[in-house]
């Protein structure tokens, strides 16, 4: 009898580590593959997400008015750096304004009407995070209903920081640049450095312990300085054209001594997201 | 009775509510939790659950149905939180399952309960973590694994056992 209730133990063990890694492989695969997860799944976390709401609105209320109390006691010296900001950014905008203006007028001229650098924006408040380690991954209160589709790039303050992973209803998971997981962090950039030039590329991964993104592979004779701009090039599709990715801090060769490795820091802080901006491209 | 008590309601209430606030807890205090490379990992619906073990072994009148609850909340973590169906559904039930085996060589008080919920939370994140490398959601080492998350989520989960045992125990005094 002893003997039945330990091998009825281990075939239930086993039978549980099948199940579990079949769902697991599955789940990663509809996750790569279908733009959206399974009805029943999507109908689940838009219940979940509609509770959480009730939960998450006071929690992120009370720290906001925290956060606030905090920030009034370094207020005049920020004040002080900004108001110098401000008067450059006047310039800077208008600038602009012509700018985008004459773009647009020269686009009619010869009947260009998308082109990659043109997006409409979706704004979202994050509702919550996942509490995981190795999956840096934010929930938004914007889903399909809101014209969210899967893989759309996410901005936050001034920089890119994530896409959309997966896309429910009235809610959306926002996979970090973060992450570092096999499918994560895969976007297109662009650097034009001092002298002119663009060097394209692609994002690799990030570094943990210094908090930047890294690219590898870049094959280009062109010196890329330290402080060069990294943009998204828009090139593969979904994302568009010249979202600030942010700026190079240190460029190296790679370990096999063949092609150059940046290290870029982040344009936003990474770690400290409330409202964040989906880009939305017209396909 | 645990037909007739309102823990019948009031436990996956407020296993919901705890499960929930996981996430609000990670969202408000990222900056510190998520201060890269270290991690620490909110696991509160871990602790009510281990909790309702501990006290109802203390009571030792009623049996609720913890596992299966653990199992509801490993489905609702997975889909919601993670995305990845699978992981926490097996992981919080055997949680539940190591805890009932331990409380049954070990009298549950507050220093025993406190042993019982380190090892709790080793196993849960230790075996979160190999399913992750399984799946290649993680590339961590497992040195840094130790290190940057193991450590900071065990102290920070058995401070927070310290400090919510006993309130905890009084709501389910309340409950009961």
């Amino acid at each position: 009898m002893q003997k039945f209730s330990f091998n009825r133990r281990l075939v239930i063990i086993i039978v549980c580590l099948i199940v579990s890694f079949a769902l697991m492989t599955v789940s990663v695969a509809i996750r790569n593959k279908k733009s959206t997860p399974p009805l029943i799944q999507q109908f689940g976390n838009d219940i979940v997400g509609l509770t959480d709401r009730v939960v998450a609105i006071p929690a992120n209320g009370l720290s906001g008015s925290v956060g606030a109390v905090s920030e009034l006691l370094n207020t005049y010296q920020e004040n002080q750096q900004l108001k110098q900001q401000v008067s450059e950014l006047a310039q800077t905008k208008v600038r602009d304004q012509t700018l985008a203006k004459e773009n647009k007028q020269l686009k009619q001229e010869i009947k260009l009407n998308e082109s990659l650098t043109d997006y409409a924006a979706i704004s979202a408040a994050v509702i919550t995070r996942t509490p995981s380690s190795w999956q840096n991954q934010v929930i938004i209160n914007k889903g399909s209903s809101a014209g969210v589709v899967k893989n759309m790039p996410v901005m936050s303050g001034s920089g890119l920081v994530g896409r959309v992973a997966e896309v429910n209803k009235t809610n959306s998971k926002v996979e970090l640049i973060t992450d570092n997981n096999d499918s994560a962090n895969r976007f297109a950039v662009q650097i034009t450095t001092k002298s002119g030039k663009t060097v394209n590329g692609v994002l690799s991964g990030y570094n943990n312990t210094t908090g930047q993104i890294t690219m590898n592979n870049i094959t280009t004779k062109a010196k890329i300085g330290k402080g060069d701009k990294v943009v998204t090039s828009g090139l593969g599709g979904v994302t568009p054209k010249g979202l600030y990715v942010g700026k190079v801090a240190k460029t190296s060769g790679d370990d096999y001594g063949l092609s150059t490795k940046l290290n870029i820091n982040p344009a936003t802080d990474l770690s400290d997201l409330n409202i964040v901006t989906v880009a939305v491209t017209k396909q | 009775m645990y037909r007739l008590s309102k823990l019948r309601f009031g436990f996956p209430i407020i296993l919901f509510l705890m499960l929930l606030l996981d996430g609000s807890i990670s969202q408000n205090f990222s900056t510190h939790m998520f201060h890269y490379p270290t991690a620490m990992v909110s696991h509160l619906v871990v602790l009510w659950l281990v909790c309702g073990v501990l006290f109802e072994a203390d009571a030792n009148d009623f049996d609720m149905p913890i596992g299966r609850w653990a199992v509801v909340a490993g489905i609702v973590f997975d889909v919601y939180y993670t995305g990845i169906f699978g992981i926490y559904i097996f992981i919080f039930p055997l949680v539940v399952y190591i805890t009932r085996l331990l409380v049954s060589y070990i009298r549950p008080n507050f220093l025993s309960g406190l042993l019982i919920y380190f090892i709790d939370i080793t196993v849960l994140e230790a075996l979160g973590y190999l399913a992750g490398r399984a799946v290649h959601l993680s590339s961590m080492s497992g040195s840094d694994f130790m290190v940057n998350t193991l450590g900071p989520t065990l102290a920070f989960n058995l401070a927070m056992f310290v400090l919510l045992f006993f309130p905890i125990r009084w709501v389910y005094n309340w409950l009961k």
